[in-house]
């Protein structure tokens, strides 16, 4: 288990150790919440059999993925990947805008890219509130996407790593946390 | 009038959302990616509402609301918050600026819907002149009173309608029941105890769904007092117990809007029919004149220019019938049509007791009715009585 301290975080007594169970407990949160909320699936907490290794990818080698990334930047810094497989951003996308496939297929990859964004920019904002009321104020950049198939990100080595998986509608969907080690006490 | 509102986010996603909500009401929807956009959205369409993300490029949503608030032609447009930015020292910010409510992503679009219908009145849309439902349809109808007898005494009263009529005691029951399904008219008791009629109107007015629906007050006669609290919230209409059942049905069919008219008016053949029923109140004589001309009007533009008045149901002639049937008889002679009066022998009897009626002259039967009217002539009778 990874322990999170702040510097300041003994002069606050509002503020709460940022452990690993709670970033477990507010990422599985955030997750749950969009997911259940925005297209209807409840997402169930899963444990992979083998903890991935740092350049091992995430996801299936041969399935295209969708990846979300949103930061937060103040007195926690970070950054959240939302890896989604292209058949599951397409439902996502379907499911939220009320479309049909056909419909998604005319209006091109922008819309899903966008939605996945959207999708993303919730969960992280739902998690990072999570800090902000634990006495770690920050706020969200804006989202960005990533696409492509067998790929793994690697993360700077002062950065901390949480991988969170979720099975969803026979889908999986990766949580891969970074956090700024400096933010550590 | 309709509504706009304005939705600032650099989601595309979010706007469309936005639009997918607001899509079965009366509003028109204005969007803008970022703060910039936004404000000048803003000036130029004044909406009656913004809903306002926070993390978006150019301008954000905390900087568009500082100069939104600051710009005097703008600062009193409502602004709803809709954002993934919800940690409690943000809102609490932001509360400060001047929002009218905070939503915080992920949402649903009811919720949406239900904020925005706290700041602007949402009507649903019409989608074209939607056909107009008639007494001979079914309607929903919740009783809410905690004296079976006269939940009992209401289902009995109108059973010959087609209406589904569904009693519950308390307020709890109520509540399921207005919100899983919404009733075409709720009629509640102001006996129910802790003064729970007015809470629950009050909730069933701050409710989307049930906003507009129909509500009347069930309250014994001698309670003045709770008779004009109740006008003065707004209940639809006041049914005094005992209940006089027609008085119900009538104004239960007004405020459902219903088109009432084939309880008076109906085609037979070649020829129309006025009818009366049994007891005329002064509610029965309104809504009767309501549709006269028309449904003559209506009666002539399709080829029918003959007219029974039957009156053979009405128990006992009094002043408001027969002004009704005057009417009904001038409005024949205006449109060129054949009339004559069906009538039984009370009501004969009754006419020549009136020196305006006196000479009138009555048929027996619609058959009767149909053969006088045969050999009518071309000419439209004169009228000193009817025209048999």
């Amino acid at each position: 288990m990874h322990l999170f301290t702040r510097n300041l975080a003994d002069l606050m007594p509002a503020t709460a150790e940022i452990t690993e169970a709670l970033i477990r407990e507010y990422i599985n949160r955030a997750v749950t919440d969009v997911f259940k909320t925005m297209v209807g699936r409840e997402p169930s907490f899963s444990t992979p059999a083998d903890t991935p290794q740092q350049s091992q990818s995430l996801t299936p080698p041969d399935r295209p993925q969708v990846v979300g990334t949103v930061g937060f930047l103040g007195d926690v810094n970070g950054l959240v990947y939302l890896h989604l497989d292209l058949a599951f951003a397409r439902l996502c996308t379907c499911h939220l805008l009320g479309m049909t496939e056909q419909e998604l297929d005319e209006a091109g990859d922008e819309v899903i890219n966008d939605a996945i964004g959207e999708m993303t920019n919730m969960t992280v904002g739902s998690f990072k509130n999570g800090l902000c009321d634990a006495g770690y104020p920050c706020k969200l950049t804006i989202p960005s996407i990533l696409r492509g198939t067998n790929f793994s990100i690697e993360p700077i080595s002062s950065a901390v790593r949480h991988v969170y998986f979720f099975d969803c509608a026979e889908h999986r969907v990766v949580a891969d946390i970074l956090m700024k080690s400096d933010d550590q006490g | 009038m309709r509504y706009k509102v304005l939705t600032v986010d650099d989601s595309k996603t979010v706007r469309i959302i936005v639009k997918k909500a607001f899509k079965p009401f009366d509003v028109e929807i204005f969007e803008a990616a970022n703060g910039v956009e936004g404000l000048a959205v803003a000036a130029k369409e004044t909406p009656d509402l913004i809903l306002l993300d926070i993390t978006m490029p150019v301008m954000d949503g905390v900087e568009m609301l500082t100069k939104l608030k600051s710009d005097p032609a703008l600062k009193a447009i409502p602004v709803i918050m809709l954002t993934a930015e919800g940690g409690r020292d943000n809102v609490l910010k932001i509360a400060k600026i001047g929002v009218r409510d905070y939503l915080v992503k992920p949402f649903k679009e009811e919720v949406l819907i239900e904020k925005c219908s706290r700041v602007i009145d949402l009507k649903p849309v019409n989608e074209g002149p939607a056909k107009a439902k008639s007494i001979l349809d079914p309607a929903d109808i919740l009783i809410v009173e905690d004296k079976p007898a006269i939940i009992q005494q209401i289902q009995e009263g109108l059973k010959h309608t087609p209406w589904r009529i569904k009693g519950v005691a308390t307020q709890g029951e109520a509540i399921d029941c207005a919100t899983k399904a919404t009733p075409d008219l709720i009629v509640v008791s102001l006996s129910l105890p802790e003064d729970a009629a007015f809470t629950f109107f009050r909730m069933l007015r701050t409710n989307l769904k049930t906003k507009y629906t129909p509500v009347f007050a069930l309250v014994v006669k001698t309670e003045v007092a709770q008779q004009q609290q109740a006008q003065t919230m707004g209940f639809s209409a006041i049914i005094t117990k005992p209940i006089e059942m027609s008085e119900l049905e009538s104004k239960a069919a007004k405020a459902m809007n219903l088109d009432t008219s084939q309880r008076y008016y109906a085609i037979n053949g070649d020829l129309m029919v006025m009818r009366l029923p049994e007891i005329c109140s002064p509610a029965v004589l309104a809504e009767a004149a309501t549709y006269l001309k028309p449904k003559f009007a209506e009666a002539v533009d399709a080829g029918f220019n003959k007219v029974v008045i039957d009156i053979h149901q009405v128990k006992s002639l009094h002043m408001g019938i027969i002004k009704l049937l005057f009417q009904a008889m001038q409005t024949c002679r205006d449109l060129a049509m054949h009339f004559v009066l069906v009538g039984n022998p009370q009501i004969i009897s009754e006419c020549k007791g009136f020196e305006d009626t006196r000479g009138w002259t009555f048929c027996d039967s619609i058959d009767d009715a149909k053969n006088t009217l045969s050999k009518a002539p071309v000419a439209v009778p004169q009228m000193a009585g009817a025209s048999a």
